[in-house]
């Protein structure tokens, strides 16, 4: 019982990591209408940036910040150079673009610092024990961010001006663009916002293991699941389905074993895409 | 009459004109070999310097005049410690470059992908891959290894650890070829020094183990082998500190290395942890070479073990008279093992052949002698426990 407990909350706390990315990927596919597969690079470029400004002295929380701009930005101009030319011609086109370009991304990122692993030179320290359960302090604090994060994500989308217009943006085109919301302005706000996310759960997510050049590629079925579970465009549902990938990848690893964790997000989809393909909370809702 | 034969010596002397440019021109095209090394990926810490070691070997033979008076041509691909990329190299080698041997293979899982290439199109293998199932492959000889295999490497690992004292032994391995056979064997070490054992494969992407490490101290071990690569073992060791466990670790030197130590950057997370790795040739004039030409001053057993590959090929090839992959295969042995002018470098190697001496090559990994099925018959280890972030020397046996 303390087996299923003590795997449920290592769950919550990996899956909390992944919303964060999560939410990303779906923001941008709510308003932009591709799934924008270069999250994978931008996962691994925010994770490197944010390492660099950790070993800058900066503390976590601003290194998550810079993460976040040099992500976006950079995922702001490959959508403007790469992905958004393509939209035209269908979603295929240009989620196919963005996997080649999460590709050059990925090797950029190796030509900068090799394919050594790094670690954020934080102190590792001993778990707290209540009862069977163990909890890590670090694990928390990570999570804690996380949440933090979420939470400005959605009083942005719920109370500003901006956020209120990307909503209506990713509900209704044409109606928003008639009450004289720029889809231009819009659609630049959700690439950098959407790909900072991406970028800052990268590095959220190399907090405690270590990053590499693959970081991102390893993550990216996951978040995708997570996206797709929820509802593909929901912020809301890719929570969801964060947490329930999160849980589910680390209850495989006793019902089925380790080894099977990658089944998980192709099954997750799998189910979905066949019982409800909207996903949990359907595609648009908030 | 005449007229005939002078037309026909003149037909003749046509053809011979259009067929000796081809001929000198056979003669002058370099032979070509190729290496197939993780530049990127798991492996990505090996993979380059192998390549460079090679290259250097190719070079000196150049140097000397080449084998069968022609040049080698080496040609470097990356594997990315990943099996689909591997396949696209291995094609792209065989197909385009058309290469008679491919050397380094490094991963297991590259290794089995790439093999059937390999003998179907009669392209000669050396691999330093450990898996047990590759040199069970039907690869008609078409396949060598320096690395010990599963069962050797495991059982010295579990004899070591039974020597230290351990009674309960916990096996944590990634999804890999070797996985469920390391699991075993460690399971019948146990078992027959009275101890118990348990194990458990897991998926080397995951970026925390908590669950798996939960799943290792409920067996309650009281010895740890943790046989994953660098990236999946930081975050294992950092989670079993996190656990509190407190028992012995062991794992392969290629995963608890100085880069692993430098990545956790807390040396009580590593203190006491023991590695275990295949020996170099410790001592050996190949093995100075090979720290000449990798610059470093302790190198790898991949390392030295791809220098042993390509001057086997080499030699094989000097001895076939032949460049062919099917030739290699043939004569491979017979410049490995089996007695004659001791050599450890393909320059002498391919002299005294030349002379019509029999060799027998020993380099710079050990002695590298095969089995039918392209096993090395022997080969030492060598057992490191880290002390205050520094690996420190246990024995070489």
């Amino acid at each position: 019982m303390s087996l299923i407990l003590q795997a449920l909350i290592n769950g919550l706390v990996s899956g909390a990591l992944l919303a964060v990315p999560a939410i990303g990927f779906t923001a941008m596919f709510a308003v932009l209408r591709f799934p924008n597969f270069s999250v994978s690079g931008i996962a691994t470029l925010g994770a490197f940036a944010g390492y660099v400004a950790y070993g800058a002295g900066l503390q976590v929380v601003g290194s998550l910040a810079v993460a976040f701009v040099i992500a976006g930005a950079v995922g702001l101009v490959l959508d403007r150079v790469a992905h958004l030319p393509l939209v035209k011609q269908g979603a295929l086109p240009a989620a196919i673009a963005s996997i080649a370009s999460g590709l050059v991304l990925e090797n950029v990122v190796r030509l900068g610092f090799g394919n050594d692993l790094r670690g954020y030179d934080r102190p590792i320290a001993r778990d707290m024990h209540i009862g069977d359960i163990r909890f890590s302090p670090q694990q928390f604090e990570t999570m804690a961010v996380a949440l933090a994060i979420m939470l400005a994500v959605f009083a942005a989308l719920a109370f500003t001006r901006i956020g209120k217009a990307m909503r209506a943006s990713a509900d209704n085109p044409e109606l928003a663009a008639l009450k004289g919301i720029r889809p231009q302005r819009i659609a630049m706000m959700a690439s950098f916002v959407g790909m900072g996310l991406v970028g800052m759960g990268g590095m959220l997510l190399g907090l405690d293991s270590s990053i590499d050049p693959l970081t991102g590629t390893r993550i990216l079925l996951s978040i995708f699941a997570a996206a797709v579970l929820g509802g593909l465009g929901s912020p809301l549902g890719a929570v969801l389905g964060a947490l329930l990938i999160g849980i589910a990848e680390e209850g495989a690893v006793l019902a089925v074993g380790s080894a099977y964790r990658a089944a998980v997000g192709f099954f997750a989809i799998l189910i979905v895409l066949s019982l409800r393909p909207r996903g949990l909370l359907g595609e648009r809702a908030f | 009459m005449n007229r005939l034969v002078g037309r026909r010596t003149a037909l003749l002397s046509g053809v011979a004109a259009v067929a000796a440019p081809s001929v000198l021109r056979a003669q002058g095209e370099p032979i070509k070999i190729a290496t197939l090394t993780p530049l990127t990926g798991a492996g990505g810490s090996y993979g380059p310097v192998m390549a460079k070691v090679a290259k250097a070997v190719v070079d000196e033979v150049n140097a000397a005049g080449g084998v069968l008076g022609r040049k080698i041509q080496l040609v470097s691909e990356d594997d990315q410690t990943n099996p689909d990329a591997g396949v696209r190299a291995a094609r792209k080698l065989i197909d385009v470059d058309k290469v008679s041997a491919i050397v380094g293979t490094w991963a297991s899982a590259v290794t089995t992908a790439v093999a059937p290439l390999c003998w179907e199109s009669k392209t000669f293998l050396c691999t330093v891959s450990g898996a047990d199932s590759i040199t069970q492959l039907p690869h008609q000889g078409y396949l060598i290894r320096t690395q010990p295999n599963t069962v050797l490497q495991i059982t010295r690992t579990g004899d070591f650890l039974v020597s230290l004292g351990a009674k309960k032994i916990f096996t944590l391995v990634p999804q890999a070829p070797f996985a469920q056979h390391s699991i075993e064997i460690m399971n019948g070490v146990a078992r027959k020094a009275g101890g118990s054992h348990g194990g458990l494969i897991y998926d080397d992407k995951k970026t925390t183990y908590r669950t798996e490490v939960d799943q290792a101290l409920r067996f309650g071990p009281d010895a740890i082998l943790c046989a994953g690569y660098m990236p999946d073992t930081v975050v294992l060791l950092k989670d079993l500190y996190r656990a509190g466990y407190k028992g012995k670790i062991i794992g392969q030197a290629y995963a608890i290395n100085q880069k692993l130590i430098q990545q956790i950057g807390q040396n009580e997370v590593v203190e006491g942890v023991y590695t275990y790795a295949p020996s170099v040739a410790e001592g050996s004039r190949a093995l100075e070479r090979v720290k000449k030409m990798s610059g470093l001053s302790d190198p790898d057993p991949y390392t030295s073990q791809v220098y042993d590959h390509v001057n086997m090929v080499l030699m094989a090839m000097a001895a076939a008279k032949d460049t062919t992959g099917t030739a290699i295969k043939d004569n491979i042995r017979k410049v490995s093992q089996g007695g004659g002018k001791a050599v450890d470098n393909a320059i002498d190697g391919i002299k005294a052949i030349t002379a019509g001496e029999k060799v027998d090559y020993a380099g710079a990994s050990g002695p590298c002698d095969f089995d039918d099925k392209g096993d090395i018959l022997d080969c030492k280890f060598r057992y490191e426990q880290i002390k205050a972030g520094k690996p420190v020397l246990v024995k070489i046996a």
